[in-house]
């Protein structure tokens, strides 16, 4: 997989293989907290410190102030950005170098932000509902081969992060 | 107490005065909190572009979250502050936030 610069303000990511592919486009329903508290929580977190000196009552007010009105705009900042990669996405054109399939799209520089919130979604949900592990860059060969795969999965959501914060987003 | 631009007054005591006074005066301190997942990288880059920090000062209360668990991000009034914290959740930094005694 590698990133290049149309210099027309868009970015092609190119030489991606059938596996990247394939866990590039799981991304909507890995990012998808439904049915992991934990992953809900860590999304949507209290906007009060754990240990906050503040008192039940007021912290229970900024609570319940925060779910009313600023939770509903990061549900509809976290599904626009999901719903932009995932058309960026749809656009893959299929491309062949010596017999093996890859695939090839273009990540307009606008988009980069929307990508790096789809795919930090993403990893954030895998982590809590896999459980992973919390070191840097550990592939965990897991017995469990969902498992395994949920962390194949987010290391290489990291790897794309990292290519568009570095070359994308680090420059703008 | 007259309401400050109008002659209105309204009847309150000197410990509601003082709590509302306390309300408006006492600063926040935003804090990051260290999470698993976000990159280094990532968090360093919201942080120069929600606070306007260089990179050294941004690189500086990354590696703070990460090895000490978290780090104050800025201090002021709570309304502002509230809109950076939504702001650093926005990019799904685990950010929050508390009175300062």
């Amino acid at each position: 997989m590698e990133l290049i610069n149309n210099d027309d303000s868009t970015w092609t990511l190119f030489k991606v293989s059938e596996l990247e592919h394939l866990m590039l486009i799981r991304f909507p329903e890995s990012a998808d907290s439904t049915g992991c508290e934990e992953a809900s929580s860590r999304l949507f977190p209290s906007p009060i410190a754990p240990g906050s000196d503040l008192d039940k009552e007021k912290k229970s007010s900024a609570d319940s102030d925060w779910k009313e009105y600023i939770e509903p705009e990061l549900r509809v900042e976290f599904r626009d950005s999901l719903k932009i990669v995932a058309d960026d996405l749809g656009k893959a054109k299929m491309t062949k170098d010596e017999e093996v399939n890859y695939y090839e799209f273009n990540i307009p520089t606008a988009h980069a932000d929307h990508w790096c919130s789809a795919l930090n979604q993403a990893r954030l949900v895998i982590h809590y509902r896999y459980n992973l592990p919390d070191e840097d860059g550990v592939l965990d060969m897991d017995p469990n081969p969902e498992k395994w795969m949920a962390t194949l999965q987010s290391e290489i959501y990291g790897m794309l992060m990292e290519f568009l914060i570095k070359k994308v987003l680090w420059v703008a | 107490m007259l309401i400050e631009g109008s002659n209105v007054e309204i009847e309150t005591s000197p410990v509601a005065e003082a709590e509302v006074l306390d309300q408006l005066t006492q600063p926040w301190q935003v804090m990051i909190l260290n999470d698993p997942v976000n990159l280094m990288s990532f968090v360093t880059l919201v942080l120069r572009r929600i606070f306007g920090y260089s990179e050294e000062k941004a690189t500086e209360l990354m590696l703070k979250v990460h090895f000490e668990g978290s780090a104050i991000v800025w201090t002021g009034e709570r309304e502002k502050a509230e809109l950076y914290v939504q702001q650093l959740q926005t990019h799904q930094l685990y950010a929050v936030m508390e009175p300062i005694d």
